[in-house]
Protein backbone atom coordinates (compact mmCIF):
# COMPACT_ATOMS: atom_id res chain seq x y z
CA UNK A 1 0.00 0.00 0.00
CA UNK A 2 1.63 3.32 -1.09
CA UNK A 3 0.83 6.26 1.58
CA UNK A 4 -0.66 9.34 0.01
CA UNK A 5 1.76 11.81 0.79
CA UNK A 6 4.49 9.13 -1.60
CA UNK A 7 2.07 9.50 -4.24
CA UNK A 8 1.32 13.68 -3.19
CA UNK A 9 5.48 13.70 -3.28
CA UNK A 10 6.03 12.63 -6.49
CA UNK A 11 2.59 14.43 -8.48
CA UNK A 12 3.51 18.01 -6.57
CA UNK A 13 7.70 17.37 -8.27
CA UNK A 14 5.66 16.56 -12.07
CA UNK A 15 3.25 18.95 -12.11
CA UNK A 16 5.86 22.03 -10.34
CA UNK A 17 8.40 20.78 -13.50
CA UNK A 18 6.05 19.96 -15.98
CA UNK A 19 2.89 20.99 -15.54
CA UNK A 20 1.20 17.53 -16.18
CA UNK A 21 -1.13 16.79 -13.38
CA UNK A 22 -1.88 13.91 -11.62
CA UNK A 23 -4.94 14.48 -9.28
CA UNK A 24 -5.82 12.01 -6.48
CA UNK A 25 -8.03 9.66 -8.91
CA UNK A 26 -5.13 9.68 -11.29
CA UNK A 27 -2.27 8.40 -8.37
CA UNK A 28 -2.72 4.98 -9.33
CA UNK A 29 -1.25 5.63 -12.80
CA UNK A 30 2.24 6.56 -10.51
CA UNK A 31 2.10 2.91 -9.98
CA UNK A 32 4.14 1.49 -13.01
CA UNK A 33 7.13 4.62 -12.91
CA UNK A 34 7.51 3.96 -9.58
CA UNK A 35 8.17 0.22 -10.48
CA UNK A 36 10.00 1.68 -13.49
CA UNK A 37 12.48 4.03 -10.74
CA UNK A 38 12.92 1.59 -7.95
CA UNK A 39 14.62 -0.86 -10.79
CA UNK A 40 16.58 1.71 -12.46
CA UNK A 41 17.64 2.90 -9.06
CA UNK A 42 17.77 -0.90 -7.73
CA UNK A 43 16.10 0.04 -4.47
CA UNK A 44 13.73 -2.10 -2.22
CA UNK A 45 10.59 -0.64 -2.35
CA UNK A 46 8.47 2.75 -3.00
CA UNK A 47 9.46 4.23 0.59
CA UNK A 48 12.87 3.86 -0.28
CA UNK A 49 12.31 5.26 -3.57
CA UNK A 50 10.27 8.00 -1.83
CA UNK A 51 13.72 8.86 1.08
CA UNK A 52 15.88 8.89 -2.20
CA UNK A 53 13.89 11.38 -3.99
CA UNK A 54 13.08 13.51 -0.53
CA UNK A 55 16.55 13.71 0.34
CA UNK A 56 18.33 15.13 -2.64
CA UNK A 57 16.96 14.72 -6.35
CA UNK A 58 20.27 14.65 -8.70
CA UNK A 59 19.59 15.87 -12.39
CA UNK A 60 20.19 12.17 -13.30
CA UNK A 61 17.07 11.26 -10.86
CA UNK A 62 15.03 14.84 -12.16
CA UNK A 63 15.45 13.40 -15.90
CA UNK A 64 14.70 9.90 -15.30
CA UNK A 65 11.15 10.81 -13.25
CA UNK A 66 10.85 13.49 -16.05
CA UNK A 67 10.66 11.13 -18.93
CA UNK A 68 8.66 8.42 -17.38
CA UNK A 69 6.23 11.12 -16.73
CA UNK A 70 5.15 12.33 -19.98
CA UNK A 71 3.21 10.98 -22.35
CA UNK A 72 5.72 9.96 -25.46
CA UNK A 73 2.34 8.62 -27.53
CA UNK A 74 2.98 10.21 -31.26
CA UNK A 75 2.76 8.62 -34.46
CA UNK A 76 3.00 10.08 -38.26
CA UNK A 77 0.91 12.09 -39.86
CA UNK A 78 -1.22 11.86 -36.35
CA UNK A 79 -4.68 13.26 -37.35
CA UNK A 80 -3.60 13.58 -40.84
CA UNK A 81 -5.64 16.98 -41.99
CA UNK A 82 -3.55 19.04 -39.91
CA UNK A 83 -0.70 17.77 -42.13
CA UNK A 84 -2.46 17.74 -45.37
CA UNK A 85 -4.06 21.27 -44.75
CA UNK A 86 -0.73 22.87 -43.51
CA UNK A 87 0.67 21.50 -46.71
CA UNK A 88 -2.00 22.94 -49.38
CA UNK A 89 -3.99 25.44 -48.08
CA UNK A 90 -1.00 26.47 -45.26
CA UNK A 91 1.88 27.05 -47.61
CA UNK A 92 -0.55 29.55 -49.87
CA UNK A 93 -1.65 31.00 -46.76
CA UNK A 94 2.06 31.69 -45.57
CA UNK A 95 3.27 33.52 -48.77
CA UNK A 96 0.42 35.51 -49.05
CA UNK A 97 0.09 36.94 -45.52
CA UNK A 98 4.06 37.02 -45.54
CA UNK A 99 4.84 38.13 -49.52
CA UNK A 100 8.27 39.27 -48.27
CA UNK A 101 9.28 36.23 -46.44
CA UNK A 102 11.18 33.58 -48.43
CA UNK A 103 11.44 31.21 -45.29
CA UNK A 104 9.44 30.29 -42.42
CA UNK A 105 9.84 29.53 -39.20
CA UNK A 106 7.76 26.27 -38.18
CA UNK A 107 8.24 25.04 -34.63
CA UNK A 108 7.03 21.72 -33.44
CA UNK A 109 6.99 22.37 -29.95
CA UNK A 110 6.39 18.80 -28.29
CA UNK A 111 7.53 16.77 -30.74
CA UNK A 112 8.07 13.84 -28.47
CA UNK A 113 9.79 11.16 -30.84
CA UNK A 114 9.96 12.66 -33.91
CA UNK A 115 7.41 12.36 -35.71
CA UNK A 116 5.06 15.79 -36.14
CA UNK A 117 8.42 17.71 -37.55
CA UNK A 118 9.01 14.74 -40.28
CA UNK A 119 5.64 14.00 -40.78
CA UNK A 120 5.34 18.21 -41.75
CA UNK A 121 8.62 18.22 -43.74
CA UNK A 122 7.26 15.14 -46.17
CA UNK A 123 3.55 16.33 -45.99
CA UNK A 124 4.87 19.37 -47.73
CA UNK A 125 7.00 17.49 -50.15
CA UNK A 126 4.10 15.19 -51.07
CA UNK A 127 1.20 17.33 -50.60
CA UNK A 128 2.55 20.93 -51.36
CA UNK A 129 4.08 22.66 -53.97
CA UNK A 130 7.69 21.93 -55.51
CA UNK A 131 10.32 24.02 -53.60
CA UNK A 132 7.81 24.73 -50.18
CA UNK A 133 9.30 22.18 -48.39
CA UNK A 134 12.56 24.09 -48.59
CA UNK A 135 11.14 27.33 -47.35
CA UNK A 136 10.49 25.61 -43.97
CA UNK A 137 12.78 25.56 -40.99
CA UNK A 138 11.83 23.26 -38.56
CA UNK A 139 12.76 23.61 -34.78
CA UNK A 140 11.57 20.59 -32.88
CA UNK A 141 11.45 20.67 -28.77
CA UNK A 142 10.44 18.60 -26.42
CA UNK A 143 10.87 18.18 -22.33
CA UNK A 144 11.89 14.65 -22.46
CA UNK A 145 15.11 13.52 -23.28
CA UNK A 146 15.07 9.71 -23.85
CA UNK A 147 12.38 11.19 -26.73
CA UNK A 148 14.72 13.62 -27.67
CA UNK A 149 17.75 11.34 -28.10
CA UNK A 150 15.16 9.20 -30.62
CA UNK A 151 14.20 12.28 -32.21
CA UNK A 152 17.67 12.82 -33.65
CA UNK A 153 18.47 9.25 -34.38
CA UNK A 154 15.44 9.12 -36.61
CA UNK A 155 15.68 5.27 -36.33
CA UNK A 156 11.69 3.78 -35.64
CA UNK A 157 10.34 0.32 -35.35
CA UNK A 158 7.96 -1.37 -38.14
CA UNK A 159 5.30 -0.72 -35.78
CA UNK A 160 6.21 2.96 -35.74
CA UNK A 161 6.49 3.55 -39.17
CA UNK A 162 3.21 1.89 -39.84
CA UNK A 163 1.21 3.73 -37.86
CA UNK A 164 -0.34 6.44 -40.41
CA UNK A 165 2.88 6.33 -42.66
CA UNK A 166 1.67 6.05 -46.20
CA UNK A 167 3.46 2.87 -47.93
CA UNK A 168 4.96 5.26 -50.24
CA UNK A 169 6.39 7.72 -47.94
CA UNK A 170 8.40 5.29 -46.42
CA UNK A 171 10.05 3.55 -48.86
CA UNK A 172 10.63 7.16 -50.08
CA UNK A 173 11.91 8.47 -47.01
CA UNK A 174 13.07 5.41 -45.06
CA UNK A 175 16.10 2.95 -45.47
CA UNK A 176 15.56 -1.11 -44.12
CA UNK A 177 18.22 -1.89 -41.38
CA UNK A 178 17.46 -4.82 -40.23
CA UNK A 179 14.18 -5.10 -38.88
CA UNK A 180 14.01 -1.23 -38.02
CA UNK A 181 13.49 1.85 -40.60
CA UNK A 182 15.58 4.83 -40.68
CA UNK A 183 14.82 8.17 -41.88
CA UNK A 184 16.53 10.29 -44.65
CA UNK A 185 19.38 11.83 -43.04
CA UNK A 186 18.61 14.23 -45.47
CA UNK A 187 15.22 15.37 -44.10
CA UNK A 188 16.40 14.43 -40.19
CA UNK A 189 19.21 17.09 -40.36
CA UNK A 190 16.92 19.80 -41.83
CA UNK A 191 15.31 19.83 -37.96
CA UNK A 192 16.70 21.67 -35.25
CA UNK A 193 15.85 19.42 -32.33
CA UNK A 194 16.33 21.43 -28.97
CA UNK A 195 15.31 20.37 -25.27
CA UNK A 196 12.65 22.85 -24.11
CA UNK A 197 9.64 23.16 -21.28
CA UNK A 198 6.52 24.84 -22.11
CA UNK A 199 5.95 25.82 -18.83
CA UNK A 200 9.49 26.97 -17.71
CA UNK A 201 11.38 28.24 -20.25
CA UNK A 202 11.11 31.59 -21.73
CA UNK A 203 9.64 31.58 -25.18
CA UNK A 204 10.38 34.19 -28.09
CA UNK A 205 8.16 36.50 -29.28
CA UNK A 206 6.95 37.52 -32.82
CA UNK A 207 9.31 34.80 -33.85
CA UNK A 208 7.24 32.07 -35.21
CA UNK A 209 5.51 31.66 -38.39
CA UNK A 210 3.71 28.55 -37.31
CA UNK A 211 3.66 26.27 -33.95
CA UNK A 212 2.58 23.10 -33.64
CA UNK A 213 1.98 22.21 -30.08
CA UNK A 214 -0.81 19.27 -30.14
CA UNK A 215 -1.98 16.66 -27.71
CA UNK A 216 -0.21 18.42 -24.98
CA UNK A 217 -2.51 21.02 -23.11
CA UNK A 218 -4.99 18.15 -22.75
CA UNK A 219 -2.47 16.92 -19.31
CA UNK A 220 -2.62 20.55 -18.28
CA UNK A 221 -4.31 22.17 -15.56
CA UNK A 222 -6.85 25.41 -16.82
CA UNK A 223 -4.23 27.79 -15.32
CA UNK A 224 -1.32 26.13 -17.28
CA UNK A 225 -3.16 25.68 -20.18
CA UNK A 226 -3.64 29.55 -20.33
CA UNK A 227 -0.20 30.26 -19.44
CA UNK A 228 1.29 28.52 -22.00
CA UNK A 229 -1.41 29.47 -24.68
CA UNK A 230 -0.31 32.82 -23.58
CA UNK A 231 3.15 32.41 -24.71
CA UNK A 232 2.60 30.39 -27.74
CA UNK A 233 0.28 33.77 -28.77
CA UNK A 234 3.05 35.69 -28.42
CA UNK A 235 5.93 33.78 -29.69
CA UNK A 236 3.97 33.63 -33.16
CA UNK A 237 4.47 36.30 -35.37
CA UNK A 238 1.02 38.30 -36.07
CA UNK A 239 -0.81 36.61 -38.68
CA UNK A 240 1.02 33.11 -37.91
CA UNK A 241 -0.88 29.98 -37.58
CA UNK A 242 -1.36 27.41 -34.00
CA UNK A 243 -1.87 23.83 -35.11
CA UNK A 244 -3.40 22.26 -31.76
CA UNK A 245 -4.80 18.36 -31.12
CA UNK A 246 -8.26 16.94 -32.39
CA UNK A 247 -9.70 17.58 -28.94
CA UNK A 248 -8.10 20.81 -28.05
CA UNK A 249 -9.13 24.42 -28.68
CA UNK A 250 -9.18 27.83 -27.11
CA UNK A 251 -12.77 27.88 -26.15
CA UNK A 252 -12.47 29.69 -22.63
CA UNK A 253 -8.74 31.30 -23.52
CA UNK A 254 -9.36 34.68 -23.93
CA UNK A 255 -6.43 35.53 -26.65
CA UNK A 256 -6.17 37.73 -29.83
CA UNK A 257 -6.77 34.85 -32.27
CA UNK A 258 -9.26 33.67 -34.65
CA UNK A 259 -10.00 30.38 -36.03
CA UNK A 260 -8.75 29.10 -39.38
CA UNK A 261 -9.86 26.52 -41.71
CA UNK A 262 -7.28 25.28 -43.89
CA UNK A 263 -8.59 22.70 -45.96
CA UNK A 264 -10.23 20.41 -43.42
CA UNK A 265 -8.05 21.71 -40.82
CA UNK A 266 -8.93 23.86 -38.31
CA UNK A 267 -5.90 25.91 -36.40
CA UNK A 268 -5.71 29.72 -34.77
CA UNK A 269 -4.20 32.05 -36.54
CA UNK A 270 -2.96 35.45 -34.77
CA UNK A 271 -4.70 38.58 -34.99
CA UNK A 272 -2.77 41.21 -33.27
CA UNK B 1 -17.60 -0.47 -44.73
CA UNK B 2 -17.29 -4.22 -45.79
CA UNK B 3 -14.30 -5.27 -46.09
CA UNK B 4 -12.60 -8.57 -48.03
CA UNK B 5 -9.96 -10.30 -45.90
CA UNK B 6 -7.39 -12.52 -48.37
CA UNK B 7 -5.57 -14.63 -46.53
CA UNK B 8 -5.05 -18.33 -46.26
CA UNK B 9 -4.80 -18.61 -42.78
CA UNK B 10 -7.72 -18.45 -41.01
CA UNK B 11 -6.54 -17.73 -37.59
CA UNK B 12 -5.11 -14.09 -39.11
CA UNK B 13 -8.57 -14.07 -40.78
CA UNK B 14 -10.67 -14.01 -37.57
CA UNK B 15 -7.74 -12.51 -35.34
CA UNK B 16 -7.98 -9.44 -38.47
CA UNK B 17 -12.18 -10.04 -38.58
CA UNK B 18 -12.26 -9.21 -34.60
CA UNK B 19 -9.95 -5.86 -35.27
CA UNK B 20 -11.97 -4.68 -38.26
CA UNK B 21 -15.33 -5.50 -36.18
CA UNK B 22 -14.48 -3.29 -32.99
CA UNK B 23 -13.48 -0.57 -35.54
CA UNK B 24 -17.13 -0.98 -36.74
CA UNK B 25 -16.53 -2.81 -40.35
CA UNK B 26 -18.20 -6.35 -41.24
CA UNK B 27 -15.54 -8.79 -42.71
CA UNK B 28 -15.95 -11.63 -45.58
CA UNK B 29 -12.70 -14.03 -46.37
CA UNK B 30 -11.00 -15.30 -49.47
CA UNK B 31 -8.60 -18.19 -48.97
CA UNK B 32 -6.39 -17.03 -51.86
CA UNK B 33 -6.43 -14.85 -55.29
CA UNK B 34 -8.55 -16.60 -56.87
CA UNK B 35 -11.35 -17.11 -53.97
CA UNK B 36 -10.85 -13.28 -53.80
CA UNK B 37 -11.60 -12.77 -57.67
CA UNK B 38 -14.68 -14.68 -56.59
CA UNK B 39 -15.55 -12.79 -53.46
CA UNK B 40 -15.06 -9.17 -54.98
CA UNK B 41 -17.67 -10.42 -58.05
CA UNK B 42 -19.98 -10.96 -55.16
CA UNK B 43 -20.13 -8.38 -52.98
CA UNK B 44 -19.66 -5.07 -55.24
CA UNK B 45 -20.09 -3.29 -51.81
CA UNK B 46 -16.80 -3.88 -51.00
CA UNK B 47 -14.74 -0.77 -49.19
CA UNK B 48 -11.58 -2.26 -48.65
CA UNK B 49 -9.37 -5.26 -49.89
CA UNK B 50 -7.04 -6.46 -47.28
CA UNK B 51 -4.59 -8.89 -49.12
CA UNK B 52 -2.15 -11.32 -48.16
CA UNK B 53 1.28 -11.93 -50.14
CA UNK B 54 2.10 -15.68 -50.06
CA UNK B 55 -0.54 -17.79 -50.68
CA UNK B 56 -1.40 -20.77 -52.55
CA UNK B 57 -3.44 -20.90 -55.71
CA UNK B 58 -2.55 -17.33 -56.76
CA UNK B 59 -0.88 -15.05 -54.83
CA UNK B 60 -1.34 -12.00 -53.75
CA UNK B 61 0.84 -10.33 -56.18
CA UNK B 62 -0.89 -12.20 -59.19
CA UNK B 63 -4.32 -10.81 -57.71
CA UNK B 64 -2.86 -7.63 -57.89
CA UNK B 65 -1.64 -7.94 -61.59
CA UNK B 66 -5.14 -9.16 -62.65
CA UNK B 67 -6.68 -6.87 -61.41
CA UNK B 68 -4.02 -4.37 -63.17
CA UNK B 69 -5.52 -6.05 -66.77
CA UNK B 70 -9.04 -6.32 -65.60
CA UNK B 71 -10.11 -3.96 -63.66
CA UNK B 72 -12.56 -5.84 -62.06
CA UNK B 73 -11.89 -4.44 -58.28
CA UNK B 74 -12.75 -0.75 -57.03
CA UNK B 75 -12.13 -1.04 -53.45
CA UNK B 76 -8.53 0.21 -52.82
CA UNK B 77 -6.37 -2.85 -52.18
CA UNK B 78 -4.11 -2.72 -49.11
CA UNK B 79 -1.29 -5.32 -48.56
CA UNK B 80 -1.17 -7.24 -45.33
CA UNK B 81 2.29 -9.33 -45.40
CA UNK B 82 4.80 -10.74 -43.77
CA UNK B 83 7.05 -9.58 -46.56
CA UNK B 84 9.02 -6.38 -45.54
CA UNK B 85 11.36 -5.59 -47.72
CA UNK B 86 11.14 -2.15 -49.45
CA UNK B 87 11.55 -3.79 -53.08
CA UNK B 88 8.25 -5.87 -52.24
CA UNK B 89 6.63 -3.02 -51.08
CA UNK B 90 7.62 -0.69 -54.12
CA UNK B 91 6.13 -3.75 -56.78
CA UNK B 92 3.17 -3.93 -54.41
CA UNK B 93 2.10 -0.47 -55.10
CA UNK B 94 4.26 -0.39 -58.91
CA UNK B 95 1.10 -2.72 -59.15
CA UNK B 96 -1.86 -0.92 -57.83
CA UNK B 97 -2.04 -1.50 -54.38
CA UNK B 98 -2.90 1.54 -52.53
CA UNK B 99 -0.89 1.18 -48.85
CA UNK B 100 1.06 -1.70 -47.74
CA UNK B 101 0.57 -3.36 -43.87
CA UNK B 102 3.55 -5.09 -42.84
CA UNK B 103 3.14 -8.18 -40.34
CA UNK B 104 3.03 -7.73 -37.11
CA UNK B 105 0.44 -4.90 -36.94
CA UNK B 106 -1.84 -3.66 -34.26
CA UNK B 107 -5.54 -2.87 -34.66
CA UNK B 108 -4.41 1.21 -34.46
CA UNK B 109 -2.63 0.53 -37.75
CA UNK B 110 -5.79 -0.65 -39.62
CA UNK B 111 -7.46 1.68 -38.40
CA UNK B 112 -4.64 3.78 -39.40
CA UNK B 113 -4.71 2.82 -43.20
CA UNK B 114 -8.05 2.85 -43.39
CA UNK B 115 -7.90 6.60 -42.65
CA UNK B 116 -5.64 6.87 -45.35
CA UNK B 117 -6.85 5.12 -48.58
CA UNK B 118 -10.50 5.77 -47.32
CA UNK B 119 -10.49 9.44 -46.89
Amino acid sequence: MIRPEVYKFFADYVFGHTGISYKEQDYYRLDGRFNTLIKKFELKDVEELYRLYVQKITPEMHQVLIDLCTNNETYFMRDLKPFKGFAKEGMEYLKEEFPTSFSYQIWSAACSTGQEPLSLLMATEAFGQEGDAAKLRVEASDISANALDKAKKGLYTGLEVQRGLPANLLIKYFSQVEDNWQIDPKLLTRIHFKSFNLLNDPFPKNHYHVIFCRNVLIYQDIENKKKILDKLCQALKIGGLLFMGAGESLIGVDLPMEQKQLGKAFCYRRKS
Amino acid sequence: MKVLIVDDSKPIFLMVSQMLTELGHESVWAENGQDAVEKVKENPDLGLVLLDWNMPVMDGLQFLQKNEGEGFCEAPIVMMTTENKPEKIQQALKHGASDYIMKPFTADIIENKIELVCD
